[in-house]
């Protein structure tokens, strides 16, 4: 994943990128003489093809522009390189035997063969050896599907084991920590998972013990692999050694579709993809991009899946906590309106907003709260700070808060402080609220029951616990899985995320759910997608004038024709898990 | 015909032959057709049916081909195996371990499974739930060909039972289980007790650390 | 061979039952006769009304009742079928009884079935009750001169006077006999087209406009089909036209005088056209059950099975006047008839009477007794062949029912009646009649069983064999 536009767009040009060579003006003639490369570039020729490339890089990302692929185990592009695992080997020109790949840099006129028979009969005899003591348990592995032992072994070794020794026994199930299981048989000891502990989270937990054939990878004596980003190992990991104990058993991977998604879990705002099958979310996984998360995500963004999952509110209720019943939608909005129509305009009118709504939605409620209900500040909810530190993790934990800010500047709102809405309802100064995103900084029973006494209380909530059960009308909001949209992060960032699967239930957006309140409250709004509500109201935020929305995501070119409601028993029409995701800049492709 | 090469027709309309007297005049046809009528009628009224339940062997002149299904059943063609089944292990467990091929292949979507995570087992996947949609089932055994566990065979030689309702037809794990215990040499459980290394797997054992 | 021997046993058992029930009849109508001559109204309603509860509420709706079953029972049989055996009385029974109790079931269905009366018909809903009543009462009704036993005399000594009541099994003898079938017959297109208007669908409307217009072109041929009988017969009456085919052809005893054999080709014209009045297969357009949806598609329940029964109710009645007119009612021939009652009836009956003023009385009932039963198989056996027509013929298509009711079946009654009117002319008797009947017989049954030298040659339909295709290349 590229960078995304920042916020204000010009300074998007200076947000870093990966290693991309300049586009030449015009494409470089297959001449003999290619043309001199410019300064700090250098001129490379990859299976007859020519390249100009930058000084330094290694033969992997090189081929790469081409669209070569050479296979690798141990490689990474964000980690040191070990070339341990010997697949990446290639010829070249200036050396004598074949040479790893990853470890090799470029230079001027550097010939590289990938795809020579030499090369090929070190690909699979490199593959015959990761496989020599590899258990061959796809069957039970979560990996299978998605990993490398599988693809290159189908690539470039495709034969029968020959008669060996029997394969070595270890520990198959050995619970490394809260989140990760490891199994010392399925590894092929590329190391990355050691170097990552080791390099980029700081906390060198994992180690590589034994010698020879009997090397395995293993926490210390003693210690347990407590790091809170010990889940990126499962994803970089090619093979199924390092698995989630979340996710474990509990879908294949090769079922899975991906959305492209942004983490909710704090104000970092981590590039994500996410997998889902038959309308429910399994597993978030990260997704590269150098300007904010580099490929790397914590493991409490990871655990944020559930709340996709868990606790939904699915259908519009009437009645407060105990003497809650479900309603009918038109219901529940018509009530809604009645109830709070007497209050329009009043200082007794409260609203409640939640910096965990996407930009669409706090356009469209505060649209609402501006136009319809005559407020003139929101109250601002969300979750309570929470734990930060130097690497991803913020103590914000709510990915929009600065799109709440902006957009309450751009319609004149004010922006109070949740601390303010608890001490007018305890002065008994409301007596209607209404509520867009149900979470609160402090503890959900003692908001509740300090927002008690309000008479009229109108919420809109993904999930049915804490202010949703003290509401007189509940109407049943989707997560952010279920719509297109957008969060600003904290460095203001505006980041796209695209619908996964169509809302749980009679869930709607929130920005729907408000147009509906509008239009009972007498209003004559239509708006039918959240790009509806981009286009309708993002000229009242300056920051976002320039911004062209179909330039931030993946979603302008969804695949027509391929609908997002279940359209076989698994949810999963042919070749959707295939759908390109082009961006604006096609990145390469994503590394493990 | 005038082209003698022209290629042979797959059938020849029945209008191409020109309609004989008796044809054009109609009745007489009418006659002969009640008379095939009044020869069935007279052969099935009069003489009593062969209940052999094999159709093509029933013998006498009556000919009623009706197979009188609860009491008379048809015999199994030679070739047929029947509906499938979960082959157990010797312990009585499923040797199936989840691994969703099956479910994967089937052309008519009609398996359902939920794996789950046996505590201490050579094989810690199991299946918590593993369903067959009888009705949606076609039989087309590609679920039998796609295991790679040998844990679900179509060897039954029977088929499934008729029901007055859908979810009886659904069958679990406990209709499914069923049949000879099969285990091969190659099955994991020959080699090792649970999840940890047998201690003489490894002729140089390292340590035991840190647990 | 033990269905063989069942079947044969089944058949004997029914004759018997048929006698029993002619003799029961008998006794019945003659006494009914004699209470309403003893009250002072003369023997005729008293009798008129034995006949119906005999001959209409029990032969006539028994048998039609029975044959609702015999559809599907024989037409199982035509199609190397069983039919219907699983209904069991109240699950007791071992056995099935042929499928019998599927009756009862029926009937109970029938009844018990929601009577709807769609939104569409509530415009009209007296003539959308009224439709089925009007379908089944002019058919029911066409029986009542139906003759099916001779009148036999029988003494009673009514307040101390002798008086002999002639009494016959026929509920009503009028003089204009055959019209009266024409007459009544025309009346159930009205119920059939009223069903179908008043049900309020289109789709019901058509069906009874082809059931009108398809009536109106076969009520011609139906009328000149029976003309050239009139015309021998020299009568309408039912009776004396069963009468009149008591006697031999060409004098002789054997081959008695019937419709079929002096009016072979009115028999043709008579039958085609009563089968497509009567609405069944191979004219079924009106219906067309399985595609074309006909004009009791809005009914349900009782007034569906009224529709349903009028059909069956048709064709026993069918049967009865065809008997009648075409088969020689209750005669078989003239040597038989006499055979019958001088070597098997008048003996054992002298045998089994010694008083002589019994003797006489006692022949006659027993021969009416018989000749009755003989009626009743004729019919039963004419039930029969409608049946077996019905479950060979696949169904014209309604520009064929067209043509061949017009352009087709009506020359051909107005030739016949042509012919039969010269033959009458020319010979009053029954010589010539016989001759030309004959001769028509003897040709159809040629062509039936000629096989022509087209035949011999016949490629059959399936690919053309090398010769003709010279060779292949």
């Amino acid at each position: 994943m590229p960078d995304q536009p920042n916020v204000p767009p010009s300074s998007a040009a200076s947000a870093p990128s990966g290693p991309v060579a300049p586009k030449p003006e015009s494409p470089a003639p297959a001449a003999p003489q290619p043309p001199k490369a410019p300064a700090g570039f250098v001129n490379v020729e990859i299976d007859g093809r020519p390249l100009q490339v930058k000084a330094g890089t290694n033969l992997i990302e090189a081929a790469n522009q081409l669209d070569i692929r050479i296979p690798f185990y141990c490689y990474h592009k964000k980690l040191t390189i070990a070339a341990n695992c010997r697949m990446c080997l290639v010829k070249v020109s200036n050396a004598p035997k074949l040479v790893p790949g990853c470890q090799t840099p470029v230079t001027e006129g550097l010939k590289v063969t990938t795809n020579s028979p030499e090369v090929m009969d070190s690909h699979r005899a490199v593959e015959e050896l990761l496989l020599y003591n590899h258990p061959v348990d796809c069957a039970i592995c979560d990996q299978a599907g998605e990993c490398k032992l599988q693809d290159y072994y189908m690539q470039y070794d495709h034969r029968p084991q020959r008669p060996a020794q029997p394969k070595l026994l270890r520990h198959k199930r050995k619970e490394l920590g809260p989140t990760i299981v490891l199994d010392q048989e399925r590894c092929v000891l590329c190391t990355r998972c050691v170097r990552f502990m080791k390099e980029i989270p700081g906390e060198p937990q994992l180690g590589v013990f034994g010698r020879g054939n009997h090397e395995y990878i293993d926490i210390f004596p003693g210690q347990e692999l407590t790091s809170r980003y010990a889940g990126n190992t499962v994803d970089i990991c090619p093979v199924g050694a390092l698995l989630s104990r979340d996710f474990r058993f509990k879908a294949r991977a090769f079922y899975l579709s991906q959305a492209v998604s942004v983490c909710a879990g704090c104000s970092r705002g981590c590039n994500t993809f996410l997998d889902h099958y038959d309308q429910v979310s399994y597993r978030y996984r990260p997704r590269e991009n150098d300007a904010v998360n580099s490929a790397w995500m914590c493991d409490d963004g990871r655990l944020t899946y559930h709340r996709l999952v868990e606790k939904r509110a699915l259908a519009p209720m009437l009645g407060r906590v105990g003497a809650g019943k479900p309603a009918a939608f038109a219901e529940a909005v018509a009530t809604a309106a009645k109830r709070l129509e007497p209050f329009r305009g009043k200082a007794e009118l409260a609203v409640l907003v939640s910096p965990q709504l996407s930009v669409e939605d706090l356009l469209a409620v505060a649209q609402l709260a501006k136009e319809a209900l005559g407020a003139s500040a929101l109250y601002e909810g969300g979750l309570a700070d929470g734990v930060e530190d130097a690497l991803l993790l913020r103590a914000d934990k709510n990915p929009n808060r600065q799109g709440l800010r902006l957009v309450a500047k751009a319609f004149g709102l004010e922006l109070r402080p949740f601390q303010e809405l608890v001490d007018a309802a305890e002065a008994g100064k409301l007596k209607a609220l209404y509520v867009a995103g149900a979470e609160v900084p402090i503890d959900e029973h003692m908001a509740a029951a300090v927002l008690e006494p309000i008479e009229v209380i109108v919420t809109q909530a993904v999930h049915l616990d804490g202010l949703a059960g003290g509401s007189d009308v509940l109407l049943p909001a989707s997560p952010h899985a279920e719509d297109d949209g957008s969060f600003v992060n904290f460095e203001g960032r505006l980041q796209r995320f695209e619908r996964a699967y169509a809302p749980w239930g009679e869930s709607r957006p929130h920005w729907a759910l408000a147009t509906e309140l509008a239009r009972a409250l007498g209003f004559t709004w239509r708006r039918a997608s959240a790009r509806a509500v981009w286009d309708e109201l993002r000229d009242r935020i300056p920051e976002f004038a320039q911004v062209d929305w179909s330039d931030l995501g993946p979603n302008a070119i969804r695949r027509p024709g391929i609908g997002l409601a279940p359209a076989a028993a698994d949810a999963r029409p042919p070749g959707y898990r295939e759908r390109p995701v082009q961006l604006k800049a096609r990145p390469p492709e994503p590394i493990q | 015909m005038s082209n003698p090469k022209r290629p042979v027709p797959a059938y020849e309309a029945p209008g191409s032959r020109p309609e004989t007297a008796r044809e054009r005049a109609y009745f007489p046809e009418l006659a002969r057709g009640l008379a095939i009528s009044a020869g069935h009628f007279l052969r099935n009224l009069l003489w009593s049916r062969d209940p052999s339940p094999d159709v093509l062997h029933r013998r006498g002149p009556n000919a009623v081909s009706t197979v009188q299904y609860p009491e008379e059943v048809a015999p199994y063609p030679p070739g047929y195996r029947g509906m499938h089944r979960l082959v157990p292990r010797e312990d009585g467990r499923p040797r199936c371990v989840a691994c969703y091929m099956c479910a994967t292949i089937c052309p008519a979507q009609c398996i359902y499974i939920e794996a789950g995570e046996y505590p201490e087992d050579p094989i810690e996947k199991y299946p918590v739930r593993f369903e067959i949609d009888e009705l949606r089932c076609i039989v087309c055994g590609f679920c039998v060909e796609a295991c790679p566990k040998d844990a679900i065979r179509m060897d039954t030689g029977t088929h499934c039972k008729p029901s007055y309702d859908r979810p009886s037809i659904v069958y679990g794990i406990d209709r499914l289980l069923k049949g000879p215990a099969v285990s091969h040499a190659s099955d994991v459980w020959f080699k090792r007790e649970g999840s940890d290394p047998p201690p003489e797997a490894d002729p140089h054992p390292i340590p035991e650390r840190g647990r | 061979m033990r269905r063989l021997i069942g079947m044969l046993a089944l058949g004997a058992g029914i004759l018997v039952g048929l006698g029993i029930f002619a003799w029961a009849a008998y006794e019945v109508v003659d006494a009914l006769g004699v209470v309403t001559f003893a009250a002072g109204i003369g023997p005729a309603l008293g009798q008129a009304l034995g006949s119906i509860l005999f001959l209409q509420l029990l032969f006539v709706m028994l048998l039609a009742t029975l044959l609702t079953l015999a559809e599907r029972k024989w037409s199982a049989a035509m199609q190397d079928r069983i039919g219907p055996n699983r209904a069991r009385i109240a699950g007791l029974s071992r056995w099935s009884f042929g499928g019998v109790p599927h009756i009862i079931a029926d009937a109970l269905k029938m009844i018990a079935k929601e009577d709807v009366v769609p939104e569409s018909a509530r415009a009209s809903k007296l003539l959308f009750q009224l439709a089925p009543a009007l379908n089944f009462a002019p058919i029911f009704c066409l029986f009542a001169i139906v003759p099916m036993g001779p009148p036999v005399t029988f003494g009673h000594l009514v307040g101390h006077r002798l008086v002999s009541i002639s009494s016959a099994l026929q509920i009503s003898n009028p003089d204009i006999g055959l019209l009266y079938v024409f007459g009544v017959a025309s009346i159930a297109v009205y119920g059939v087209s009223l069903a179908g208007w008043a049900s309020g669908n289109k789709l019901a409307l058509l069906g009874g406009v082809r059931a009108s217009s398809q009536m109106i072109a076969y009520e011609v041929a139906l009328g000149l089909g029976l003309v050239g009988m009139m015309m021998a017969a020299g009568s309408l009456r039912l009776d004396q036209m069963t009468q009149y085919q008591s006697q031999g052809l060409f004098g002789t005893s054997w081959l008695p005088a019937w419709g079929i054999f002096l009016q072979p080709v009115g028999f043709l014209l008579f039958f085609a056209a009563a089968f497509a009045e009567s609405k069944r297969t191979p004219f079924d357009l009106p219906e067309g059950e399985s595609e074309i949806i006909g004009y009791f598609v809005e009914y349900s329940g009782m007034k569906f099975g009224l529709f349903m029964i009028a059909e069956f109710v048709e064709i026993v009645t069918l049967s009865g006047v065809i008997t009648a007119i075409f088969f020689g009612g209750w005669h078989l021939s003239p040597f038989l008839d006499s055979w019958i009652h001088d070597s098997v009836v008048a003996p054992l009956v002298r045998a089994r009477f010694s008083d002589p003023t019994l003797i006489a009385p006692s022949i006659e009932l027993t021969m009416a007794v018989i000749f009755t039963v003989i009626f009743m198989v004729k019919l039963l056996l004419l039930c029969w062949l409608q049946l077996l027509i019905r479950w060979t013929f696949p169904r014209f298509r309604y520009d064929q029912v067209q043509r061949l009711g017009w352009r087709i079946l009506l020359p051909i009654g107005l030739l016949n009646v042509f012919l039969t009117g010269l033959l009458e002319l020319l010979d009053g008797s029954t010589r010539l009649l016989g001759v030309v009947g004959l001769c028509e017989l003897a040709f159809g049954l040629g062509l039936v069983f000629w096989t022509g030298p087209s035949e011999a040659k016949s490629e059959g339909h399936g690919l053309p064999t090398e010769a003709v295709l010279g060779g292949h290349p």
